[in-house]
């Protein structure tokens, strides 16, 4: 009898693809980081560690003032995103959970449309509506941060109304039950169990505030208004020194640190397949 | 006495389906109420106007002589145990059964008092730290209970609260649920489709189907006494004749095919085409060729030895078969109990019931329509 072949044996071809995949995306970013410790002004041949390009008296991200005022700025616009963002993004979805009525489903869709509009779109058609719907309030700060709020507020409502889903409306009833009013209902048992997804969607949309380039460029104003990105994208084919690579590695390291926090909050409060599909979320 | 509810005329829609259908029914202060009946029967959605989540269509729930059918239900003096509990996930076992106290006026001693009085009626004491995720179902079912109890509503309603439990817990806790209810003497309204749940715990019992109810009295009326063929089938195992009705004094001839026999039970004012229906523990078995009133001939098709009694399955003349349960009394049987043996089948008149027809589902069978999704009035 010919020996039967294992089933479930290593697919080795699928191991290979995906190790290559893996080193191909890793690699430029990785060299990129490497290079922001550059001992030089070369941002492709190595001249030793140093960290000047970070703490350095000169042209440093501590130093230089553009980096700092771009880091600055990029933080400011995150913690506005954030701030409004989130605190709507909830209102909406425990909204959404109860409308039953006509119009909740083109209002769902609606909320939708962003994930799926390309940004370019949504950049022009937020230009065109602040400088020609809205000319009194121009572009700059306000106007990029109500950009990004914009699509922010997708994610925000699309990670809660998951958890919201998957909590149900029993919690709700019991406390009804026993006698909350409808504000206890919200205090003391909705918002407390949707803890984890409201750590969670803050941690995205604060991180697609800092990763954002097309809408926050679209809606600058001044060289006050530019963010990390549009510094990188701006100086990239200019005279750069490694200290792009070091405050494009801070940007990265603030957003992987948040995702980060985000997935192991929300793994503790609300279980593994949930938190994988909101890191899902974020690529 | 406190806990008195009486459904009027209730009827819930949901769109096209309707689920509860015009139900009329008295629930007596300090009893032991049972909703009985399949998934879909609406029984669910009865409890659930009850208790408030649900606002119904038309029809009255009258709590101790006040209309309640529109009072949201974190104002109404009733309690919830939940088939799932709804404990909630991050508050301790002492806050859990706390919850409610907050909207009571007491002082922080009298709170902490129920709370420990109550927990030790469900024999929970010394588990006030922990979270509902480190209890067994168990004791997450004592902690519900204990939660709703604590607030000492007028009803307590339960719906299917044992159905996550095994067999064997499920027992102990029949008892003990009985016991705290016989204890505290409120009125339990309580919803299974487990017949057998229903007829040991129950002091009354409404069977439903359709959104209808077809029979409410004591589990011993709606046993013995079924109405209709859905309460005979559905409660134990019984055996169900088409049959023809005529009057013969004031019991009824019933015409089978051929055969005529004689009912004395149930509805015996019937004419026309009826169902007739009869225990297997009425029917008795007596040697071959035995002539006389309600005997029939038949074949034993199959029989199975239970040990307390034999479970025998006969083909009579005329097609039908029959289920008997022929109890092991020891004495030596009239008639060889194996495959194959012919037999006289004894239809005794005084176990022969004569059926009313079910009340006519609604329009739209109310399939699914047991716990369906919809806006409760309060939120």
């Amino acid at each position: 009898m010919r020996p039967l072949r294992n089933p479930q044996g290593k697919p080795l071809v699928l191991a290979l693809v995906t190790g290559l995949y893996i080193l191909w995306s890793i690699v430029p970013v990785a060299i990129a980081i490497l290079f922001a410790f550059n001992n030089g002004r070369s941002r492709t041949t190595w001249q030793g560690f140093s960290t000047r390009w970070f703490t350095g008296s000169t042209g440093s991200v501590m130093h230089d003032p553009a980096l700092q005022g771009a880091l600055k700025h990029t933080l400011i616009l995150a913690v506005i995103c954030v701030g409004v963002a989130v605190p709507l993004g909830v209102a909406l979805a425990l909204g959404l959970q109860r409308w039953r009525g006509r119009g909740g489903g083109t209002i769902n869709t609606v909320m939708l449309l962003p994930l799926v509009t390309p940004e370019i779109v949504m950049g022009v058609a937020l230009l065109l509506l602040f400088l020609r719907v809205f000319p009194g309030l121009g572009l700059g700060t306000e106007a990029q941060a109500i950009g990004q709020i914009t699509f922010t507020i997708s994610y925000v409502v699309v990670i809660v109304r998951g958890r919201l889903t998957s909590i149900g409306r029993e919690y709700e009833e019991a406390a009804a039950d026993l006698g909350a009013p409808q504000r206890d209902q919200l205090l003391r048992v909705v918002l407390p169990l949707l803890a984890p997804a409201i750590v969670a969607s803050a941690a995205v949309a604060f991180a697609l505030s800092i990763d954002d380039f097309v809408v926050t460029q679209y809606l600058s104003s001044d060289a006050s208004t530019t963010t990390v990105s549009m510094l990188l994208y701006a100086s990239a084919r200019g005279a750069p020194t490694p200290a792009l690579n070091a405050i494009a590695t801070v940007a990265l390291l603030i957003t992987l640190a948040t995702l980060a926090l985000a997935f192991v909050v929300y793994r503790r409060f609300a279980g593994g397949r949930e938190a994988a599909s909101v890191a899902a979320l974020e690529v | 006495m406190e806990g008195e509810i009486k459904l009027e005329g209730l009827t819930k829609r949901f769109e096209d389906v309707v689920a509860v259908d015009g139900i009329d029914l008295d629930m007596p202060p300090g009893e032991f109420f049972t909703l009985l009946g399949p998934s879909g029967c609406g029984k669910t959605t009865t409890l659930r106007m009850i208790a408030g989540f649900e606002l119904p269509t038309s029809g009255r729930i009258v709590l101790d002589g006040s209309d309640v059918a529109r009072v949201p239900p974190h104002k109404r003096s009733v309690n919830t145990v939940f088939q799932s509990y709804a404990l909630f996930p991050h508050l301790d076992v002492a806050d859990n059964v706390a919850f409610g106290l907050k909207y009571k006026r007491l002082t922080k001693e009298e709170r902490q008092g129920r709370v420990r009085a109550i927990l030790e009626l469900v024999r929970l004491g010394g588990f006030e730290k922990r979270k509902p995720s480190q209890l067994s179902g168990g004791q997450q079912q004592r902690v519900a209970l204990a939660r709703a109890l604590v607030l000492a509503p007028r009803v307590l309603l339960l719906d299917e609260p044992l159905g996550a439990l095994d067999a064997r817990l499920r027992k102990d806790l029949q008892v003990e649920l009985k016991a705290i209810q016989h204890d505290i003497g409120i009125t339990f309204v309580f919803v299974t489709h487990d017949q057998e749940e229903a007829l040991t715990m129950s002091d009354r019992v409404a069977v439903m189907n359709n959104g209808h109810v077809e029979q409410a009295g004591s589990p011993r009326e709606v046993y013995e006494e079924p109405r209709t063929s859905f309460v005979a089938n559905f409660l134990g195992v019984s055996n169900l004749l088409d049959a023809t009705a005529e009057a013969d004094g004031d019991a009824c001839s019933l015409s089978v095919g051929d055969r005529a026999f004689r009912a004395e039970q149930g509805a015996t004012g019937a004419r026309g085409d009826v169902k007739a229906m009869i225990r297997p523990e009425r029917i008795e078995l007596e040697p071959h060729g035995v002539a006389g009133q309600n005997r029939l001939p038949g074949m034993i098709e199959q029989a199975v030895f239970l040990g307390g009694s034999h479970e025998v399955h006969i083909r009579v003349l005329g097609g039908e078969l029959l289920k008997a349960t022929i109890p092991n009394d020891g004495r030596p049987q009239a008639v060889v109990l194996e495959q194959g043996s012919p037999v006289t089948v004894h239809l005794p008149a005084a176990g022969l019931r004569v059926l009313e027809p079910s009340p006519q589902p609604a329009e739209s069978a109310a399939e699914a329509a047991d716990r369906p999704v919809s806006t409760a009035p309060s939120m």
